[in-house]
């Protein structure tokens, strides 16, 4: 036994794995206090400018795929977009003529007028880097102010995840979809709280619904603000499955996310302790 | 210095991974760059030297990943010292080797992560290994024919000079 733990190959393996094991637990311990892991902090800035340098090279790709496209394309989507155009012309004044009804309504009813929200956008420059976590990261760190916990989102008023962690000048963010994200959240119609947390897989799970909750397959669930961390009222996904368990007696829900991680390029870090305009 | 290189291309290999398309996945799984790196590069040394680039790819892919790096960290180190250790008992010039040596080091990679990482649903964990195991394979499979294709001509141009 002695003389193989002599041999260098297992002694080196040994040395390592310990190294790796206290690494581990000093950056989990960090991620827990939500303070920076200098030991990180200095990998990342090396590993930054390979993440960029891909990112830029995948842009450039896609930018010449569209311009070596055949005349013919580009003409249908100039047509396609102009009706698009005309389309939410009509759309947009509907939704002003809304809008304003809706804040005379409120004003009428004293109720609170929503300000606009503060947060900073961001660009993602690599997203799942790995099999098991549904994470990606953002050309946007500390020195935009970005702070651990943040919610991300995208158009749309969509919610993708949270932030993770910031270095001086990115950060990785969660999705929804990660095993390890977990948000309140609720269903807009019936406004029933409950639980959303990631699988790992494609859809999300709204748990611990009380047992009469009014949850249908369609509904639309947004964030509850529930920890004052997600601002209250993005949008989450659509109900595709409602699942009643009589001897628990809760209700859970199975949630499409509206947008998935490798949909997003654009996405804006949201600050705590705000409230979306309903 | 020997290590320069192969920690260039695991850097690499990284900065790679996150901008893969979803389209090339199998299952549900893209291939792991930073893994088939590692394996290309620990199969042609020794037990020692896959073990101290497994503790640099972990690093480095865990700290792209931003969730636990001593998973990472120690899954990998324990992935390149088998690799080299391969070497040593199952060398041989047929391509199929490494490209069945990235199917079975990739198995024990991530049953090894997912026993620190429990998902929970057994069965897309499971999905994914299966795709990821098929990827790297196929991957290792090119980059070895490739890199036999660019020596060989190294060599016939090596012996063309001579003559």
């Amino acid at each position: 036994m002695l003389s193989v733990l002599r041999e260098k190959a297992v002694l080196t393996l040994i040395v390592l794995v310990a190294l790796g094991v206290g690494i581990g637990a000093a950056h989990d311990r960090t991620l827990d206090r939500g303070t920076p892991f200098l030991f990180q902090e200095i990998v990342s800035l090396v590993l930054r400018p390979s993440a960029s340098g891909f990112h830029l090279a995948a842009v450039a790709a896609d930018s010449a795929g569209h311009f070596a496209r055949p005349r013919r394309s580009i003409l249908k989507e100039n047509s396609d977009l102009r009706s698009e155009v005309q389309r939410l012309r009509t759309e947009n004044a509907a939704l002003t003529e809304a809008a304003q009804e809706n804040a005379r309504l409120r004003a009428a009813l004293g109720l609170w007028q929503s300000a606009k929200l503060s947060m900073v956008a961001a660009e993602v420059i690599s997203r799942n880097e790995s099999t098991w976590f549904d994470t990606a990261t953002i050309d946007r760190g500390r020195r935009a102010g970005i702070g651990r916990g943040w919610a991300v989102i995208t158009t749309g008023s969509r919610l993708v995840g949270q932030v993770l962690e910031t270095d001086a000048f990115t950060s990785r963010i969660v999705a929804l979809t990660d095993s390890n994200s977990a948000v309140g959240a609720m269903v807009q119609r019936s406004r029933s709280n409950g639980f959303l947390q990631g699988q790992g897989g494609d859809y999300l799970t709204l748990s611990y619904l009380p047992k009469d909750a009014d949850v249908k397959v369609g509904d639309v669930v947004i964030s509850s603000g529930m920890g004052r961390v997600i601002p209250k009222g993005f949008v989450i996904g659509r109900v595709v499955k409602v699942v009643h368990n009589k001897v628990m007696g809760s209700t859970t829900a199975l949630v499409r996310p509206s947008i998935r991680l490798d949909q997003i390029e654009q996405v804006f870090v949201v600050k705590p302790g705000q409230s979306v305009p309903q | 210095m020997r290590y320069f290189w192969p920690v260039i291309t695991l850097i690499a290999a990284a900065g790679l991974q996150g901008n893969l398309p979803a389209a090339i996945s199998i299952w549900g799984a893209k291939p792991d760059l930073v893994l088939v790196v590692l394996i290309s590069y620990s199969l042609a040394a020794d037990p020692a030297f896959g073990a101290g680039l497994g503790f640099v790819a972990g690093l480095v892919h865990g700290s792209f990943v931003g969730f636990s790096l001593g998973s990472f960290i120690v899954t990998r180190t324990i992935t390149g010292f088998l690799s080299g250790l391969v070497t040593a008992r199952l060398f041989s010039e047929n391509l199929l080797v490494p490209a069945l040596s990235a199917v079975w080091l990739t198995v024990v990679c991530e049953v090894l992560f997912l026993l620190s990482n429990p998902r929970p649903d057994l069965g897309i964990a499971l999905r994914k290994v299966a795709g990821e195991c098929l990827s790297n394979a196929i991957l290792t499979l090119l980059i070895q024919f490739a890199l036999r294709h660019l020596d060989t001509h190294r060599k016939i141009k090596l012996a063309n000079a001579r003559i």
